[in-house]
């Protein structure tokens, strides 16, 4: 069997007296969907960013298809195969929203080296995630929901055999989640194995084949979906004690 | 194979073509503007003539500092440590090493462009005003440094390029050799620029710009980039300094390191538009002549007169001219008023 795609080894980040992030291991195997899950300040960011490179890890270890790859830059990880979006969109501003994605296309491992090459590849890219009519505008213009999916596209754009989603369905409307879920499963078909970090829970059950819960910059359980879902800590977690012991009393309740 | 190629390029080949030509256009201009400088030169008298030399040699530098601080975001503010130690390179390699001319203008600019690389690896770390401190710092060091290695160059009474009887190395160009010299580094930058511009490296450049933790996740090396920029800038601007040290045949560390050379830079790219291959050319030539135009008919208050026109210039355009054009073409919307108040507010 080959290594997992993405392991973590007791992986941790202090912020001064904070532990952000603690001994956190996990394994993806590829074509996983893993949703990572946590109440506010939980970690969940910073885990990408230790994953990415973005944030230097003060413990632990990150392999990337059994390569040690930690503390390694960015772009390094990147070229890896593993590409991200972030939590608040990061366009280019001053360029259109196709040269947005072409740069992904220009700078991935074995990119194109002209640009206009790069720029026809970003239509294909926009059209996968359903704003090909928008290659022209500047990102600046893009409502909430395009300026997620160009984020999206720019991840798409370098290729990736791993996707880190730092909740791309945040601040959706309802009707504009399915479509998104429906293009994590798309993505996941072709073979790309993904992890959703996610505050919409349904969401992140609809797509998710496993699911870390993140506390305190620790991991609380994983596994599968439902279970996670019905395990007593995780309640308490995320909707206090109170509301777990109130639970506890009618068991069959639905989550 | 034949029969399913057809289809689609009959109906490609009219817009490509086009594009060819948009694509074409730029490169046009600029040979009938190189040729138009050629030919104004038999115009001109010497006065003349020395003042659109100056003017091509800012070109060359306005289009050099653009490239780290207009493309990559990065505002040095000692870029005339470049042109100093260009200028001392040239004048203690034909002055005491004998090399001719030609040879220590290569080598100023390798000596730029190495500079560059050793000081940009740990000062590109630096982000925004940081950056700028620092390369200011490097610069006021480095003629404090020249001031103090007498024997090597001359220190404060300055360095003389032997230009005439047996120690001339290269006959003196004289103001028609000059004029073509920076003319032709004029023509070199915004050349440079235009190809970094529609380039890979241009776009890599404007995502470093536009957000560096963005840009290192798409693939882009940023470190590797922004010394690269930081060493062709630096390049550039080292082989002006060497020809002007060259024309002016005697050089002191107060001029060629002077901080006034590295705003007039800055000051010319964001008048201009920062980020564009137009906008410092265009920067340059109206900066230079609007202040030998005050200077001759405002002897008294030329100084004063140029600086009431800058900062009204970046206060009604705080993006550069060409910039604005840009903007203003796509929107509709070329009211100044509205402008300032996009960018205020």
């Amino acid at each position: 069997m080959s290594a997992p795609i993405l392991q973590t080894q007791d992986l941790g980040r202090r912020f001064g007296g904070l532990r952000a992030v603690a001994d956190v291991s996990f394994a993806v195997p590829e074509g996983q969907v893993l949703g990572i899950i946590g109440p506010n300040g939980a970690g969940k960011s910073t885990l990408i960013n230790l994953i990415t490179g973005h944030v230097k890890p003060s413990g632990g270890r990150v392999l990337i298809d059994g390569r040690d790859m930690t503390g390694a830059p960015p772009w390094a990880v990147a070229q890896a195969g593993v590409a991200r979006t972030f939590q608040i969109v990061k366009p280019f501003r001053g360029m259109s929203v196709r040269e947005n994605v072409a740069i992904g296309i220009l700078y991935r491992r074995h990119g194109v080296n002209v640009m206009s090459h790069a720029l026809r590849a970003a239509d294909e890219v926009l059209e996968e995630v359903g704003i090909a009519d928008l290659g022209d505008r500047p990102p600046g213009e893009l409502p909430v929901a395009d300026a997620r999916r160009l984020e999206l596209a720019k991840a798409l754009a370098l290729r990736p055999r791993l996707l880190l989603l730092d909740e791309v369905m945040a601040g959706l409307r309802h009707s504009e989640i399915e479509p998104s879920l429906q293009l994590i499963r798309t993505l996941r078909e072709r073979g790309i194995t993904i992890i959703v970090v996610e505050h919409v829970m349904k969401a992140i059950v609809a797509v998710s084949d496993r699911i870390l819960v993140l506390h305190q910059g620790q991991v609380l359980t994983s596994g599968a979906p439902r279970e996670v879902l019905t395990d007593r800590r995780v309640i308490e977690a995320y909707l206090g004690q109170r509301y777990a012991q109130r639970r506890g009393e009618t068991p069959d309740a639905p989550g | 194979m034949a029969t399913s190629t057809q289809a689609p390029r009959q109906a490609v080949t009219p817009t490509s073509r086009r594009d060819q030509a948009r694509r074409a256009l730029p490169w046009l201009l600029g040979l009938v503007a190189l040729l138009g400088a050629l030919g104004l030169q038999s115009q001109l008298y010497s006065g003349q003539e020395r003042t659109v030399t100056t003017i091509f040699m800012f070109v060359a530098m306005a289009e050099a500092w653009n490239l780290i601080g207009g493309f990559a975001g990065y505002a040095s503010f000692g870029q005339v440590v470049f042109f100093g130690l260009g200028g001392y390179f040239t004048a203690v390699a034909m002055s005491q090493w004998h090399l001719t001319f030609w040879v220590s203008l290569v080598l100023s600019g390798i000596v730029g462009a190495l500079f560059a690389t050793v000081i940009g690896i740990p000062l590109l770390r630096l982000r925004g005003h940081y950056f700028a401190i620092a390369t200011l710092g490097v610069a006021e060091g480095m003629r404090e440094v020249v001031i103090n290695l007498p024997g090597l160059t001359g220190g404060g009474a300055g360095i003389t390029v032997p230009t005439v009887g047996r120690d001339a190395t290269t006959p003196y160009l004289g103001n028609d050799g000059f004029y073509l010299l920076f003319l032709a580094l004029a023509a070199l930058s915004v050349l440079i620029a235009g190809l970094v511009s529609r380039s890979k490296f241009g776009y890599g450049l404007r995502a470093i710009h536009q957000d560096e933790d963005a840009a290192a996740a798409m693939g882009i090396n940023t470190t590797r980039l922004k010394v690269l920029t930081f060493a062709l800038s630096g390049f550039i601007v080292g082989l002006v300094g060497s020809s002007y040290a060259f024309q002016q045949v005697t050089i002191f560390p107060e001029r060629l390191f002077d901080v006034d050379i590295t705003v007039l830079m800055v000051i010319m790219v964001v008048i201009g538009g920062s980020g564009t291959v137009l906008g410092p050319l265009l920067g340059a030539v109206v900066l230079q002549f609007v202040s030998e135009f005050l200077r001759q008919h405002f002897i008294n208050l030329h100084i004063f007169i140029l600086g009431a026109i800058i900062i009204v210039a970046v206060l009604l355009l705080p993006q550069g001219a060409v910039n604005y054009l840009r903007e203003a073409r796509r929107t509709g919307e070329y009211s100044l008023l509205a402008n300032v108040r996009r960018y205020r507010l």
